[in-house]
């Protein structure tokens, strides 16, 4: 009796022999499917690259914001404690009470 | 298609040249015909699966990097897709002799008795044969094992083919080929 492992092998080679070719040609209709499904994924890659410009613009337009409201936020910055707003304002309106 | 065609269609289809995506299509298509028909799951047509991964192909083609073959990255999206279909089946039984046609039997007495090679009459009973043999393994020993010795692909090529690192093959190989060894051995004794 020949070994296991010979008669799969010799199975294999009868099966290899006999596998069949290739279809070469694509079914009808394929085609435009195919082209479909690679328009519809570019309209897809243009929206993504649409939203990235989107975003891209949001954050140049914050940047833009934040630099020109720079100043004014540090301005207000020696007013922005509540108790030296009011020495301040009381310490101006002390001598206007004692002029007359 | 050279690698510098195929390259070169791609660039032109990356510009949205539809006859370029058609030359692509065409060159890939008998590859994945090939591969689709050596791993298709039991009840699914070829034809689909093969409408499937072209899709899936040239949906995801603005991925493809380059790093390796056009073919070799077809092939992967084939294989993955054929496995995860094949992994949506329930695993088949272990294969019995009454599961056997009679012909299929004589070609098991037949193997076991001459030390010849099969005849081309045998072929169609053979293909039966070991579809039922590895039918009853996982899937992507299934695989394994029909690209090894039924397209006769080397351990390199199916690294390309499938992605899978050589010694992560070699194991594969070993484990379903045991398993092969096992099944036939248990139909050889219930026969004889």
């Amino acid at each position: 009796m020949n070994s296991v492992d010979d008669q799969l092998n010799r199975l294999f080679r009868a099966v290899a022999q006999a596998q069949p070719d290739a279809v070469s040609v694509a079914p009808f209709g394929l085609e435009t499917r195919v082209l479909a499904a690679w328009r519809s994924a570019q309209s897809v890659e243009t929206g993504f690259w649409d939203m990235t410009l989107l975003v891209r613009g949001l954050i140049l337009a914050s940047l833009i914001m934040a630099v020109s409201f720079w100043p004014a936020l540090t301005s207000s910055e020696s007013t922005s404690n509540p108790f030296a707003e009011y020495l301040q304002l009381t310490d101006s309106t002390v001598p206007s009470d004692e002029a007359p | 298609m050279t690698d510098a065609e195929v390259t070169e269609c791609l660039a032109r289809g990356r510009e949205g040249d539809e006859k370029a995506i058609l030359e692509l299509f065409h060159y890939m298509y008998p590859h994945v015909t090939k591969l689709v028909q050596a791993n298709l799951p039991h009840r699914e047509s070829a034809e689909d699966l093969v409408q499937q991964v072209c899709i899936k192909v040239m949906s995801h083609l603005q991925q493809f990097s380059g790093k390796v073959p056009f073919l070799h990255w077809v092939s992967r999206i084939a294989v993955n897709t054929c496995l995860n279909q094949i992994r949506h089946e329930k695993r088949r039984p272990e294969v019995r002799v009454a599961d056997l046609s009679e012909d299929e039997a004589s070609v098991v007495e037949h193997l076991a008795a001459t030390p010849g090679e099969l005849d081309a009459s045998d072929h169609v009973a053979s293909k039966e044969l070991v579809d039922k043999l590895l039918g009853a393994l996982r899937p992507a020993d299934r695989l394994l094992m029909r690209l090894m010795y039924l397209e006769g692909h080397q351990i390199d090529e199916i690294a390309g083919i499938t992605g899978w690192n050589r010694s992560l093959i070699k194991v594969r190989a070993y484990r379903a080929r045991a398993q092969l060894r096992r099944r036939y051995n248990l139909l050889m004794k219930e026969i004889s």
